[in-house]
């Protein structure tokens, strides 16, 4: 039943709002180092696009750690000595461009929205200050701290995240289904093993399979695709974490929901939909605002922007506040679980 | 054990109290819904009783189980084997479970003795309906127990396999391990059982060995003289029998076996002639089907 119906309506229905919508407006966040007067003429042409919108860096601010920190995908800087270099460049045809600098993830799919905004600012000024001659130009950069991204730089932490969630929340929920269902839980209740012995051993088997997944996936990225991800040592705990929280959620979902084919349709109606809106595939800022407040509310979102924030962008500060969320999750659905599940009763 | 059991409002269990002896062969016999499996299950440490104790080797069931766990074993009524392991790994699994070490040899020589070599290298879910129990009973055993709780064992086996079975429990009893069985069956019951309870909706309804209980419930001796015919009828009838002619042969319900030595003075007197002359005294079969068919008072 979840297959025939619930699972294209919920695909319609989520891709539906994600590609037939306008995106709106990007954030780009720009630092004016110069502060003259082309500056702000060039910021209010990039405003009247109407396709970004700008937020202003201060120009203390050290701007590489700034997008590092803030894990950005997209930035500008208006280096210092632009209204100078525009007014050289519009008296003396000779003299080098004006340059602003566009930062940026060419994987992101609002990164071809950003360029192409900034890049119509640069006509706008140049065909008002010089009848179309090139004066200023746009350069472009890869973000600070990287080597630039692909689109499988991006994808790889989701397919790892996703791995983690189906395999632990699937796995978890037909065992414990087809354990209460054969009276496998009553059994192992009248052995010496205890609750969180047999939890562990789950645990550990899981672990060790994602694990292996992950660095499987990893060595295949790099050297059949050339991704330039880092495997670092917060990425290992990413998967311990999201394993935890997603057993923990397996086991909740099989306790409560007691008929195991209802308990299979209830887990593919919440793992499909997580699956898809969490980012695992599609950037998040890519939705429309109100998928992306649901995504908000899924703990894969915070497993996938962790493992991306530490394998691609190498921003640990912003991967310890998605880890910190991921094991908020975990508490939450394991202490629930632990209290529910009674082999007992099962 | 002294306990009761209750869901909504029925009482499932309505406070039963029993005490098996250590060694016993001791068989708890009812109808489906009597309230078995719920006594067990309360012994086994699988449900919290309403009210009331259930002590197993001196140990209160509800909050000191884990004291006694290594020395139960227990087979479940509704047992189904781990589908996707061979009958050896489950019962090396199953001694992990209870932190024992088992070599592939004490697997092999465990699964012997419940005739289940020739089967130890399939996978459990390839096994017949009989060669799981067998299977659940190795398991029940791998611990060495103390206290057997096997829950309808012969349930799904052949008659061999029963035989079998009985003579399995009657070497475990002569290890003195104490043995609690529900079964369905009662002649199997009246065979291997030092003591019987009866249980009808929730309550104990007879209590003692199979003798006891057969003697205490049972109604009489049915002896039919085979060839009496009519005259033997009318011979019986005037003693004040209870007697029915079936074809040529007179059936007689004798509440006190001691008349029937007076009943064939009386015959031989009338000039009946009897060709022959069986007695079936009743078993514990029909003990319980008159038990349950009455609904006794509770003892």
């Amino acid at each position: 039943m979840f297959f025939t119906f619930m699972l294209p309506v919920l695909l319609i229905a989520m891709f539906g709002s994600m590609f037939s919508q306008s995106v709106g407006t990007v954030s780009l966040p720009v630092q004016d180092l110069d502060g003259g007067p082309a500056a702000h003429a060039f910021l209010d042409a990039l405003n009247r696009t109407g396709a970004v919108s700008i937020q202003l860096v201060p120009a203390t601010e050290d701007f590489s750690a700034y997008i590092k920190d803030h894990s950005l995908a997209l930035a500008l800087q208006i280096p210092a000595g632009f209204s100078d270099s525009v007014a050289q460049s519009v008296s003396n045809a000779n003299a080098s461009l004006a340059q602003v600098i566009l930062f940026g993830d060419p994987s992101r799919s609002t990164y071809q929205m950003a360029q192409g905004a900034t890049n119509g600012a640069v006509e706008m000024m140049n065909f008002q200050l010089a009848g179309a001659r090139p004066v200023l130009g746009m350069q472009v950069e890869t973000l600070p701290g990287t080597k630039g991204h692909s689109y499988m730089d991006f994808f790889l932490p989701g397919v790892i995240g996703m791995t983690v969630m189906s395999v632990s929340l699937y796995g978890m929920t037909e065992i414990c289904s087809s354990y209460r269902n054969k009276g496998y839980f009553k059994l192992l209740a009248t052995t010496t093993i205890r609750k969180y012995e047999w939890l562990t051993t789950k645990f550990v088997v899981y672990s060790a399979m994602l694990i292996g997944s992950l660095l499987v996936t990893y060595v295949i990225g790099v050297l059949a695709f050339g991704m330039s991800v880092s495997l670092t040592p917060l990425t290992f705990v990413f998967i311990l974490a999201g394993c935890f929280l997603f057993i923990s959620m397996g086991m909740l979902l099989g306790t409560v929901i007691k008929d195991s084919e209802t308990g299979m349709a209830i887990t593919n109606a919440i793992g499909f939909p997580m699956m898809f809106l969490a980012g695992s595939f599609f950037p998040i800022e890519s939705f429309p605002g109100f998928l992306q407040g649901v995504a908000s509310f899924m703990p894969l979102t915070y497993l996938n922007n962790g493992l991306r924030d530490t394998m691609v962008y190498g921003n640990t500060g912003a991967a310890l506040v998605d880890l910190a969320v991921v094991l908020l999750a975990v508490l939450i659905l394991a202490l629930a679980s632990s209290r529910l599940m009674s082999w007992k009763e099962a | 054990m002294t306990t009761a059991w209750r869901y909504d409002d029925i009482r499932a269990v309505d406070d039963i109290s029993f005490t098996v002896e250590a060694g016993q062969v001791f068989s708890l016999l009812g109808h489906n819904g009597a309230g078995k499996t719920t006594t067990v299950e309360i012994l086994e440490g699988l449900r919290n009783s309403t009210s009331g104790s259930a002590r197993i080797l001196g140990v209160e069931v509800s909050n000191g189980y884990s004291k006694i766990r290594q020395k139960v074993g227990i087979l479940p009524q509704d047992f189904e084997p781990f589908e996707n392991l061979k009958p050896w790994e489950a019962v090396e699994y199953w001694g992990a479970l209870f932190g024992l070490k088992l070599t592939k040899a004490q697997c092999s020589e465990l699964l012997r003795s419940v005739d289940l070599s020739h089967r130890e290298n399939l996978l459990a879910k390839h096994l017949s309906g009989g060669e799981k129990r067998k299977l659940g009973i190795a398991l029940a055993m791998v611990n060495r127990p103390e206290v057997l709780f096997l829950d309808e064992p012969t349930t799904g086996l052949d008659p061999k396999a029963r035989r079998d079975l009985w003579n399995l429990i009657g070497e475990l009893k002569r290890r003195g391990t104490t043995i609690f069985l529900t079964t369905h069956y009662l002649d199997e019951a009246e065979v291997l059982s030092d003591h019987i309870c009866i249980m009808n909706h929730g309550k104990i309804v007879a209590e003692g060995s199979p003798k006891q209980i057969i003697q205490q419930f049972g109604r009489s001796a049915t002896v039919t003289l085979i060839g009496a015919g009519q005259k033997g009828l009318e011979e019986m009838l005037r003693q004040g029998a209870d007697a029915t002619l079936l074809n040529e042969d007179v059936v007689v319900c004798a509440p006190d076996p001691a008349q029937i030595e007076g009943w064939f003075s009386g015959l031989s007197k009338a000039g009946v002639c009897v060709k022959d002359m069986s007695i079936r005294r009743d078993t514990l079969e029909d003990v319980f089907l008159s038990l349950i068919a009455k609904g006794k008072g509770v003892v």
